[in-house]
């Protein structure tokens, strides 16, 4: 009877013992993918604060080009009035951030395109400047939604594998959702002999 | 299926993704600042090179790497150059402070392009447009010359002027003066052990004449006496490795002693000519 109580008794502490360690991980293992989020917002924010600027700059030598700043406004306030939820990191959630960041891309580099008509503006050192300030945020988002990618996989393939599924379930772990590669930016790398 | 085969087929399918996901080059071993891949500097300037930026990273823990590659296997500049810098950890742990300098020559049917990748810790001494600065005063137009020694030395002085602005302390470890304090310690432990040694024979033998046996014995205590000293003394050189110490053809200068754990955002500037 007493020998049986101990068992049962040490039974249940390996549990709780696995279920602690378990959880603190699958904790840690969010919030690596939440911090991994929050650079990711950052750096997107940080082309968002560029825009003043380079509209500004681009204004002064190419003013009828209205069409192209129109676009820019309407996708700045789409994306201003979607804000994610961290905790609702999901496909459907990360796939719309995506599309309306991707259409301000596709405007701002519009914006850089018809610049190019403009050699007074090009040859501005005010505008190389914003095009070299751009083109680094670009290049910071890029690597900030890939080491965000690399977090949420990490923490899916735990929630994913036994026996960590197991505890995900039972505390509401849910999958996060992962970058598209966008259709430009998916190259492959290129083979010549 | 015959066993073996499964796993060989079980092996490549492992190593095969990994293969091919990562063009970027391993980190160097020996590590070392200057990487010419490319082979577009002459020994000496890859030495002189090594010696500057070796230099700078013991005064200042600011790590700036020179990756020179004939071929940036389908990523841009600024993709290739933000991930040598992630894969090789270029910089400090503690303030990020790693730069690449990527250069890939021109040649007959392809662009010559550059890339300089600041680490977080950089961004706000060297912004983007500074970056952008450096590669199209300093760089570009010697480049286009066929001069990339004199460009990218260059580079390298404006950077570590801009990056020693903001992040300016010696790297990790002991000074020089510490080393010598370890040093001489190491030395006065290995003449003690010898005297202690010689002693005790002194006391154990009486007056007996030396013969053959004890000159062996003499001479093995010496040698014990050397293999202790000279375990005190790399004691007491660091109880960091410094891993290039002297390596690859460096030698004669103290080599460059690793890269520290240094990350990563994306900032920087390309360029093409």
């Amino acid at each position: 009877m007493k020998k049986g109580l101990l068992i049962v008794i040490a039974v249940i502490a390996v549990v709780v013992i696995w279920a602690v360690t378990g959880y603190n991980r699958l904790v840690s293992g969010e919030e690596n993918v939440k911090s991994a989020w929050s650079q990711v917002e950052n750096v997107y924010q940080r082309r968002l604060d560029l825009i003043p600027n380079l509209e500004a700059t681009v204004k002064g030598y190419a003013e009828h080009e209205q069409e192209t700043f129109k676009s820019i406004t309407e996708s700045r306030s789409k994306i201003q009035q979607l804000s994610i939820d961290p905790d609702q990191l999901t496909e459907e959630n990360i796939a719309a951030y995506q599309k309306a960041q991707g259409e301000l891309g596709a405007a701002l580099g519009r914006l850089i395109a018809i610049s190019e008509a403009y050699p007074d503006l090009k040859a501005s050192s005010n505008f190389s400047e914003m095009q070299a300030e751009l083109a680094g945020t670009e290049n910071r988002i890029a690597t900030e939604r890939r080491k965000y990618n690399e977090a949420a996989r990490a923490y899916n393939t735990m929630i994913r594998r036994f026996p960590g599924n197991l505890l995900a379930s039972v505390f509401g772990f849910g999958q996060k959702g992962y970058f598209e590669a966008d259709d430009n930016a998916a190259k492959a790398p290129k083979v010549e002999f | 299926m015959k066993r073996p085969v499964k796993y060989i087929i079980c092996a490549i399918m492992t190593v095969l993704p990994t293969v091919c996901a990562h063009a970027i080059p391993d980190r160097p071993y020996p590590p070392q600042l200057v990487n010419d891949f490319a082979g577009i500097l002459s020994r000496a300037q890859e030495i002189a090179l090594e010696r500057k930026l070796t230099a700078f990273s013991d005064s200042t823990s600011n790590q700036i790497a020179v990756v020179t590659v004939s071929d940036l296997e389908g990523y841009s500049a600024a993709e290739y150059g933000t991930e040598i810098g992630m894969a090789w950890q270029v910089g400090s742990a503690k303030f990020d402070n790693g730069i690449v300098v990527l250069v890939k020559p021109k040649t007959e049917l392809s662009r010559g392009e550059v890339n300089i990748s600041v680490g977080y810790g950089l961004e706000g001494a060297i912004p983007d447009s500074y970056a952008k600065r450096i590669i199209t005063n300093e760089m570009i137009p010697l480049f286009s010359q066929g001069n990339y020694y004199s460009g990218i030395d260059s580079a390298c002085t404006v950077l570590m002027q801009l990056a020693s602005g903001e992040i300016s302390e010696p790297d990790g470890g002991r000074t020089e003066a510490e080393d010598i304090i370890f040093g001489i310690g190491g030395w006065l432990l290995l003449v003690a052990l010898i005297i202690i040694a010689g002693r005790g024979r002194r006391g154990g033998g009486g007056k007996n004449r030396r013969n053959q046996e004890d000159t062996w014995a003499d001479d093995g205590d010496f040698i014990k006496g050397l293999i202790i000293g000279d375990i005190l003394g790399n004691a007491g050189r660091g109880g960091y490795s410094r891993g290039g110490f002297g390596s690859g053809g460096f030698g004669g200068f103290g080599g460059f002693g690793g890269f520290g754990g240094g990350s990563f955002g994306g900032g920087g500037a390309s360029g093409s000519w």
